[in-house]
């Protein structure tokens, strides 16, 4: 019996680490579903309302990007728990169609993996919780270190910027971030 | 098998329950890995459906021959591209260059393309004309921020323009606006310079690439307080202000074919029979229509600007005339250019004076490769021709630095070994801080012994706070003299012979391996010999505006260069000074000068230098050398660090609407440079082109988002270890099962024996 121990705890913490790590996959997946429902729900009734009653954030705006057909909701904050749950807001930075930089900062192997297909010139419509809504076209990207991204919050123009992990397959996480700069080309109800 | 379980069901009970613990907690695995794999399935959909759908960007296929591509992480974007040809002609003592550079814009879009690329620094820029289609827009001289307001509404109004600025005396930009999708244009610089004579070797220099700069960071402020003891002082903070308009993105040689493509024609007529004519970095094709006259172009065709191309010829007779002459007139007032080469002191009557030399060599990243070798071996051979009467010393620095001794030691065998072996074991690594090692090498510890102090300052000279330098020698130079000798392929030469002028010294350059013996033989021979010193001119009859003022000591084997704009050409030219301890003295009609080719754009580009100099000493009120300058350079035409050329095509192009993208132009890196000892690792998008919108209103610098501003935002952590863990997961499980089917098979093996 011994001898069919190691094999069995060793495929017990085989699967509970597994496990653990699609885990984050199925919670973002979840999440997002909630989200999107909270997210309508703020739209329609113009109030900021939580995805479920323990959340400590909320939906701020949702990102789509129509050519590769990506969608994505943002929340407000960009710790670590709300990054689980969807790409974050950087609080210091302005809301979406205000003048300055936003930031969305999102998890590249969940919420923020489309951006890698993001092309200069590509089209990314935010629609904010308050229904408005704002198109921004992608026009550079960038690899930065974290502590040095070069973003100016006070930059004069109204101005958009989706960052994530550099390098997108890797494994580890580093200190290097992808930017993807966009700057607004329209805005509407 | 069986009764082994039992007897172990029997003999532990706690392992059964153990067991039975382990089967639940398998399951509850189980489903969480399959609830695991939908999550997966439905997260990765939307990724794995965009990359099967054809991305918008040019893949490499679809380009047309010919066609230059920025390589940008997977996708391809096409580029602005340039194209540089260079035209020189070589009238006896000065030269006229035509750089015409030629902005293709492959793209779909509108674009703004700004390049930044080096001439030579005695260059007077004074000539810019923008073509497009069969028109030609000829640029006006204007002050540096009208001519980049004019250029700035052009741009905005949709409108051709092209305007030429000076970052550094031997840095210029071009900026090109509105080059609509499939268009070409053409924009031409024309510049003077006067030929650089040494010994009976007449050499131009012609610089392709801005070697990328160490710009010190603006941390610690330093403050400099007036000469006059008033006790008030300035404060200077960043080193590096315009560090932006000096530094274009690199490419990096290993991952990109080199672009920017350059051909050169140089048409010489030396105005004397030709002996050897030679190109030291490139290789040419050379005919002669006569013996006077040389076509130098290059043999193999268009080249990538990614070294300085130096071409050097010599006089058939055994001895170079030893005086010229040379008149232009323009404007009523008459110019004269002065070339008056010395005689060398006689070296058997005279025996050299002991010397103290302090040799500072640059081991920054910027030298790593072919520079570094090319530093060591000129060092090496300037350590073996020391004397054992000499005193020496050896200082390196990257953004550290070393003095090897103390004090400056005698040069004797044991101590010339051992900074051999210090020299030998150097790196190239690090950034550049040169003040500090300038600093090092003037501090005078030994004071005046009667001996001669120089020192030997070797570098690539690819800093960016020039300035700073300048200062520290000016402040410092007491009785040292500064020879500076530029190594590599595309060294920073305003750096140099401003340093080498302001240390009262001498400069040379080396540009590969094989010219270090010859140069540094040159080098040595100024450093062992004895200067032409307190030299003055006079003219009998004219009165003359003459520059250099006060005229510069004389090494051996270098002319004597005056420019004078004079108000009458009548009487002579009479030259005095000493060589070694005996006086010396030359007279020059003036009715026997030669005429000449652009002479008054080349004084005023030295009385524009001298304004400069007096302007950094502090020896003139800024306001009062700007307005010098200002008037110099509107009179003149030239571009300067105050004027702009600004040509404008009035017709309106593009449409209201289209977005304008602005493109800066990726240079090359310097030939045997190394990349990563520049920008340490691999940036992963090499010579990314950055796009923006023309109405956008800001600068170009302001919007950039990898300069690093000081309160820039911290980007927060994106990645989960969700992918790390479920590897690690997966290969416990794997190895878990090969230990189980292995322990399965060793009993029945054991059974079966």
């Amino acid at each position: 019996m011994p001898r069919l121990l190691s094999p069995l705890v060793l495929s017990l913490i085989g699967l509970i680490l597994f496990g653990d790590g699609a885990f984050i996959h199925a919670k973002a997946w979840l999440a997002q579903v909630l989200l999107e429902r909270a997210f309508d729900q703020s739209v329609a009734t113009g109030r900021m309302v939580k995805p479920w009653s323990w959340a400590d954030t909320w939906p701020v705006a949702r990102v789509e990007v129509k050519r590769i057909g990506a969608s994505t909701i943002v929340l407000e904050g960009a710790s670590g728990q709300a990054l689980a749950f969807g790409p974050g807001h950087i609080h210091q930075t302005v809301d979406a169609g205000e003048r300055g930089i936003a930031v969305y900062a999102g998890h590249r192997d969940t919420h923020f993996r489309f951006v890698r297909n993001v092309a200069i010139g590509d089209v990314i419509d935010v629609t904010r919780a308050d229904g408005k809504h704002f198109r921004y076209r992608a026009d550079s990207s960038a690899v930065v270190r974290f502590d040095a991204s070069g973003i100016d919050p006070t930059a004069r123009d109204v101005e958009l910027v989706l960052t994530t992990c550099w390098p997108f397959d890797a494994v580890t996480s580093g200190p290097e971030r992808y930017v993807l700069h966009a700057t607004l080309i329209g805005t509407g109800e | 098998m069986v009764t082994y379980d039992t007897a172990d069901n029997d003999e532990h009970p706690m392992l059964n329950r153990l067991i039975k613990l382990g089967l639940l907690l398998l399951a509850q695995g189980i489903a969480v890995m399959l609830m695991a794999f939908v999550a997966l399935l439905v997260s990765f959909g939307t990724s794995w459906s965009a990359t099967t759908e054809p991305a918008s960007l040019l893949q490499p296929g679809d380009a047309r021959s010919g066609t230059l591509l920025l390589k940008d992480d997977g996708a391809t974007t096409e580029a602005i591209r340039l194209g540089i040809d260079i035209d020189i002609t070589v009238s006896g003592p000065t030269l006229r260059a035509r750089v015409t550079q030629i902005f293709r814009n492959p793209t779909k879009d509108w674009a703004e393309a700004t390049y930044v690329y080096p001439l030579a620094a005695g260059a007077a820029v004074d000539s810019l004309k923008m073509v497009v289609g069969d028109r030609v827009i000829v640029g006006d001289i204007k002050e540096r921020q009208q001519a980049r307001v004019i250029y700035e509404e052009a741009r905005r109004a949709g409108q051709k323009a092209a305007l030429t600025e000076q970052e550094r005396p031997n840095i210029f930009t071009n900026s090109v606006a509105n080059i609509g999708p499939g268009e070409t244009v053409l924009v031409q610089i024309e510049y003077q310079e006067p030929v650089h004579q040494s010994g009976n070797e007449y050499s131009l220099r012609l610089p392709l690439v801005v070697g990328p700069r160490y710009n010190p960071a603006p941390i610690v402020q330093s403050v400099d307080f007036s000469s006059d003891g008033s006790g008030w002082g300035a404060a200077t903070s960043a080193p590096v202000p315009d560090r932006d308009r000096i530094s274009p993105p690199v490419l990096d040689p290993a991952r990109t074919a080199p672009v920017n493509p350059t051909s050169i024609t140089v048409r010489l007529k030396a105005g004397f029979a030709l002996g050897e004519v030679r190109s030291h970095h490139h290789n040419v094709k050379i005919e002669s229509p006569e013996n006077t006259a040389r076509i130098i172009t290059l043999a193999d065709g268009a080249v990538p600007a990614d070294r300085d191309f130096e071409l050097t010829w010599k006089p058939a007779a055994e001895k170079a005339p030893s005086v010229g002459l040379f008149r232009e007139h323009v404007g009523g007032a008459d110019y004269l250019l002065a070339f008056v080469t010395p005689p060398n002191a006689e070296q058997s009557t005279q025996k050299p004076l002991p010397r103290e030399v302090v040799f500072v060599i640059d081991n920054s990243g910027s030298m790593g490769g072919t520079s570094m070798v090319q530093a060591k071996a000129s060092l090496t051979y300037a350590l073996s021709r020391l004397q054992p009467t000499d005193r020496f010393n050896v200082i390196r620095f990257d953004d550290t630095m070393d003095v090897l001794f103390p004090a400056s030691v005698p040069a004797d065998a044991a101590h010339v070994g051992e900074a051999t072996s210090f020299v030998s074991a150097l790196q190239a690594r690090g950034g550049t801080e040169m003040v500090p090692a300038m600093r090092a090498a003037l501090a005078d510890k030994l004071g005046d012994t009667g001996m001669v102090r120089q020192v030997v300052f070797l570098t690539d000279g690819a800093i960016g706070n020039e300035q700073q330098l300048f200062e520290a020698i000016t402040a410092m130079r007491g009785r040292s003299r500064v020879f500076m000798v530029g190594i590599g392929s595309a060294p920073n030469t305003y750096l140099m012979t401003r340093a080498a002028e302001l240390g009262r010294g001498a400069f040379t350059h080396i540009g590969s391996v094989e010219q270090v013996e010859e140069r540094m033989r040159g080098l040595f021979a100024k450093l062992e010999n004895p200067a032409v010193t307190g030299l003055s001119a006079k003219f009998s009859e004219a009165k003359a505006d003459v520059t250099p003022a006060i005229i510069p000591d004389v090494y051996r084997d270098e002319p004597l260069v005056l420019a004078a704009k004079l108000d009458k050409l009548a009487g002579s030219l009479e030259i005095r000074g000493h060589v070694g301890d005996r006086p010396w003295s030359v007279t020059l009609p003036l009715q026997n000068a030669a005429e000449g080719k652009g002479l008054s754009k080349l004084w005023a580009r030295r009385k524009i230098g001298d304004a400069e100099v007096a302007r950094a000493m502090r020896e003139l009120a800024p306001e009062e050398a700007d307005k010098a300058i200002l008037t110099l350079a509107l009179d003149h035409q030239i571009v300067t660090r105050l004027t702009s050329l600004v040509a404008v095509d009035k017709t309106p192009n593009r449409p209201e609407g289209a977005p304008l993208k602005l493109s800066e132009l990726p240079i090359n890196l310097p030939a045997g440079w190394e990349f990563e000892k520049v920008f340490g690792e691999r940036s992963p998008f090499p010579g990314q082109l950055r796009e923006r919108h023309a109405d956008a209103g800001t600068s170009p610098a302001a919007r950039r988002p990898t300069s690093a501003a000081p309160d820039a935002i911290r980007l927060p952590k994106t990645a989960t270890s969700a992918e790390l863990k479920m590897i690690a997961g997966l290969m416990l499980i794997v190895l878990a099962l090969f230990l189980f089917v292995f322990n399965r098979r060793q009993p029945l093996l054991t059974d079966v024996a």
